[in-house]
C-alpha cells in the first residue's frame, strides 16, 4: 500500500518523533509506515487521517499518491 | 500528548533506550524462577530425598509459579506497546516458545535413544527459561530487521 505520510509530515515541519508522539506510537512505526514496510491498522490510520484533517483514502492508496 | 508506548529496546541491555528499572519490572520474575529452579534442582532436591513430600513439592513448584508471574508481567508490558512492536514481540515470543519446545523434545528423544547420557534428561527449569530468553532475542532480531 502506498501512502503520502512523509510529504504530509514534511508539510507540517514535524519530525518522525513529533508525529509518533501525536498518534501515540514509536518513531520506528512511523518510519516503517513511511517507507511502506508496514501497513497501519485501521484505528491508527484513522488517527493519522484525523490529525491531518484528511480522509484515510487521501493518505493511504493502492497506487501512487 | 499521548503516553509513550513501551519499546522492546527498553529491556535489551546495551541498547540506547535500556532501562534497568523497566527490565526488572518485566523480567524480575524470570530471575526468581531461574534462581529458585537452580537452587532447588541442583542443590536441594537431588541431595535431600528424605525431606517431607510437601516441602519437596513446594521447592519443585515455586519456579513454575514464578514463571507464570513472569508471563503475566510480559503480557502486561506487551499491552503497552504500539501495534508494530506488539506484532514483532508476539512473533518473537511464538518463535522462542516453539524453538524451546523443539530443543527440549529433541533432547528428550536423544536421551531415550541413548545418544546423550541420562543426566541430560532433567530439562531443568532454569535451562528452559534461558533457552526461551535466548530464542526470544534471536527471534526479535529476525522479525525486527524487516521493519528497519
Amino acid at each position: 500500500m502506498k501512502n503520502c505520510l512523509r510529504e504530509l509530515r514534511a508539510g507540517k515541519e514535524w519530525t518522525q518523533s513529533d508525529l509518533a508522539d501525536k498518534v501515540g506510537v514509536s518513531r520506528q512505526t512511523i518510519n516503517a509506515i513511511e517507507t511502506e514496510k508496514y501497513d497501519p491498522s485501521l484505528p491508527l490510520a484513522f488517527k493519522v487521517a484525523k490529525l491531518f484533517k484528511l480522509s484515510i483514502e487521501e493518505i493511504f492508496k493502492h497506487d501512487d499518491c | 500528548m499521548n503516553i509513550k508506548p513501551n519499546l522492546p529496546e527498553e529491556i535489551e541491555p546495551g541498547s540506547l533506550h535500556y532501562s534497568f528499572r523497566t527490565d526488572m519490572k518485566v523480567n524480575g520474575w524470570s530471575w526468581v524462577a531461574v534462581l529458585t529452579s537452580f537452587v532447588g534442582e541442583v542443590f536441594w532436591l537431588p541431595h535431600h530425598k528424605d525431606w517431607p513430600v510437601a516441602a519437596r513439592a513446594v521447592i519443585a513448584l515455586v519456579p513454575l509459579l514464578a514463571s507464570l508471574l513472569w508471563v503475566r508481567s510480559v503480557l502486561q508490558w506487551m499491552r503497552g506497546m504500539d501495534e508494530l512492536h506488539r506484532r514483532i514481540t508476539q512473533a518473537a515470543t511464538v518463535f522462542a516458545t516453539v524453538a524451546t519446545l523443539f530443543i527440549v523434545t529433541a533432547l528428550h528423544f536423544l536421551v531415550v535413544a541413548g545418544v546423550f547420557p541420562s543426566r541430560f534428561q532433567s530439562t531443568a527449569g532454569f535451562v528452559v527459561i534461558w533457552l526461551v530468553v535466548c530464542f526470544y532475542i534471536l527471534g526479535h532480531n529476525i522479525f525486527n530487521r524487516r521493519y528497519q
